[in-house]
């Protein structure tokens, strides 16, 4: 009678568990958000820095918090339906985007493809870039994470995964367009859009040692941006970038460890764009577990022709349950050679630099270093 | 009433020492056609191998944070870190998981390809030990 009870408890638990892959008419819905704030302080000349430039000398909710939801359908035992809508402030604004919205077909035990709306896979954390209870940063680290601004595009891919004896390999390819998206530029979002979107990545998880991945992406972009600004001739619609079908690529090195008391986190990373300076940017993290607590430190560094950032990131988190982590991290960021690196600069102080280059002096501003410290403080969460 | 509570005190610290100190089995059916080494059971408990359907334990206990902690390097926060990447990645889903040690072997007993990890002190005939756990 016991084993009886035994066995049906069992049956129940299993049948109410969500499978590996959902079954037919099983759905499951997750949710993740941070709550955040951050603050520039020591840079009185700048007008903010981050991928929006939304980290300003004001304590700001909007450059870090957001609230997600997915609701994932199994329509039958191998193909689902994922949907994945976030809303975040921009610019100000709360606003909320469908990022994900695709369907599945787990066609082997190794093999799944996907198509639909689907996430970019540029970045080493590109899977995760809006939950941030996986990573180990409140902010990823900004020299690299800012580089790329699609987060999703509407095409296809597919995940192969390989177990090997000492650890695991997984490739993904992906392809698409994102059309009608924002671009950050300077101080203002500008419309893009994004063509012939290709992507291919490959991690080799190794026991013990961590795992590497290297990701190669690529697109067309057009946009085209004008901004008015004061020259000695007067008022000008200014071009601040002009893109027709420029082709883009991005290329990323990525290393990982973490054997539960020692983490590190490294990437490297090269941007091309045709007509432009490409960028190398790197950061590399070295963290340490004490029990709930996880202590880090990141160099990070981005550099083109005209000169380069570097920065310094300390943080602390620290695990209050299994789902929810608190994060505070201080970040002193330093630019050489007279380059903005992440820092927002106006197109009117760009033209000024641009004109002091261009006339010897005679007229505009020259360009100048940035510096600043960022303190970020706020809480991960899962559900 | 005071000798009670001390002596229900020690019988709980006992269990809870007891109970850190288990062995852990990590089973398969009678019946498994392959015997899957460590780093296998790494991969199927991390939701990268489905050549066995790994049965998870529902609520972190020692023996879930020993297998855990051997197996993959991860505690609690960690694997529950781990799994919301997959899961918000749209890459899988988490593992089925059972009540206890019972389900897990019951579970174990009746399905040719499942896997699962118990206190190895509650090991029956139903099931084949892989490797333990010290």
């Amino acid at each position: 009678m016991i084993s009886t009870r035994v066995l049906s408890i069992a049956a129940l638990c299993v049948a109410s568990s969500p499978a590996f892959a959902l079954d037919q008419g099983d759905y499951r819905f997750n949710g993740f958000g941070t709550l955040g704030v951050t603050h520039l302080g020591g840079a009185d000349d700048s007008h903010g820095y981050g991928v929006t430039g939304q980290t300003t000398d004001h304590w700001r909710g909007d450059q870090l918090s957001k609230l997600g939801g997915q609701v994932q359908y199994g329509i039958t035992n191998t193909v689902g339906l994922t949907a994945q809508a976030i809303i975040k402030p921009q610019q100000d604004e709360w606003q909320g985007n469908l990022e994900w919205l695709y369907l599945s077909w787990q066609a082997t035990d190794k093999l799944k493809f996907r198509a639909g709306r689907l996430g970019g896979s540029a970045y080493m954390y590109s899977d995760t870039l809006n939950i941030g209870f996986t990573n180990p940063w409140i902010r990823l680290p900004d020299e690299v994470y800012s580089q790329v601004q699609i987060s999703n595009y509407e095409g296809a891919d597919f995940i192969y995964t390989e177990p090997l004896s000492f650890g695991s390999l997984t490739v993904q390819m992906s392809g698409g367009v994102a059309n009608n998206r924002k671009l950050f530029v300077l101080d203002k979002l500008y419309d893009a859009d994004y063509k012939n979107y290709f992507a291919a990545n490959a991690t080799l998880a190794v026991n013990d040692f961590g795992s590497l991945r290297i990701s190669y992406a690529e697109t067309d972009v057009t946009s085209n941006d004008h901004a008015v600004v004061s020259t000695p001739f007067g008022m000008v619609d200014q071009t601040i970038i002009k893109l027709d079908s420029t082709h883009t690529a991005f290329t990323s090195l990525g290393y990982q460890y973490d054997n539960g008391v020692w983490v590190s986190s490294d990437e490297l990373t090269h941007r091309s764009i045709d007509g432009a300076s490409p960028i190398d940017a790197m950061y590399f993290m070295a963290g340490r577990r004490f029990g709930d607590f996880l202590a880090h430190v990141t160099y990070g560094q981005m550099k083109d022709d005209s000169g380069h950032e570097n920065s310094w990131t300390y943080g602390l988190n620290y695990n209050v349950s299994p789902s929810v982590v608190i994060k505070g991290e201080f970040k002193r960021v330093d630019t050489h050679g007279g380059t903005s690196g992440v820092f927002v600069k106006t197109p009117q102080e760009t033209v000024n630099n641009i004109l002091f280059a261009q006339s010897a002096g005679a007229f505009g501003t020259p360009s100048r270093n940035f510096e600043g410290d960022i303190i970020s403080i706020g809480v991960d969460f899962v559900f | 009433m005071k000798l009670i509570i001390s002596a229900l005190g020690a019988c709980t610290l006992l269990t809870v020492s007891s109970l850190a100190q288990a062995e852990v089995a990590v089973i398969v059916n009678t019946g498994a056609s392959s015997a899957p080494t460590q780093s296998d059971v790494a991969n199927i408990f991390l939701g990268k191998d489905n050549s066995f359907k790994a049965v998870d334990q529902s609520s972190w206990n020692p023996t879930k944070d020993k297998f855990y902690s051997a197996v993959t390097n991860k505690n609690e926060a960690q694997l529950k870190s781990y799994w919301s990447g997959v899961i918000f990645t749209g890459k899988g889903q988490p593992l089925p998981s059972v009540a206890d040690d019972g389900a897990v072997i019951a579970r174990v007993s009746s399905q040719a390809d499942a896997i699962g990890y118990v206190d190895k002190s509650t090991v029956n005939d139903k099931v084949k030990v892989l490797f333990t756990l010290p």
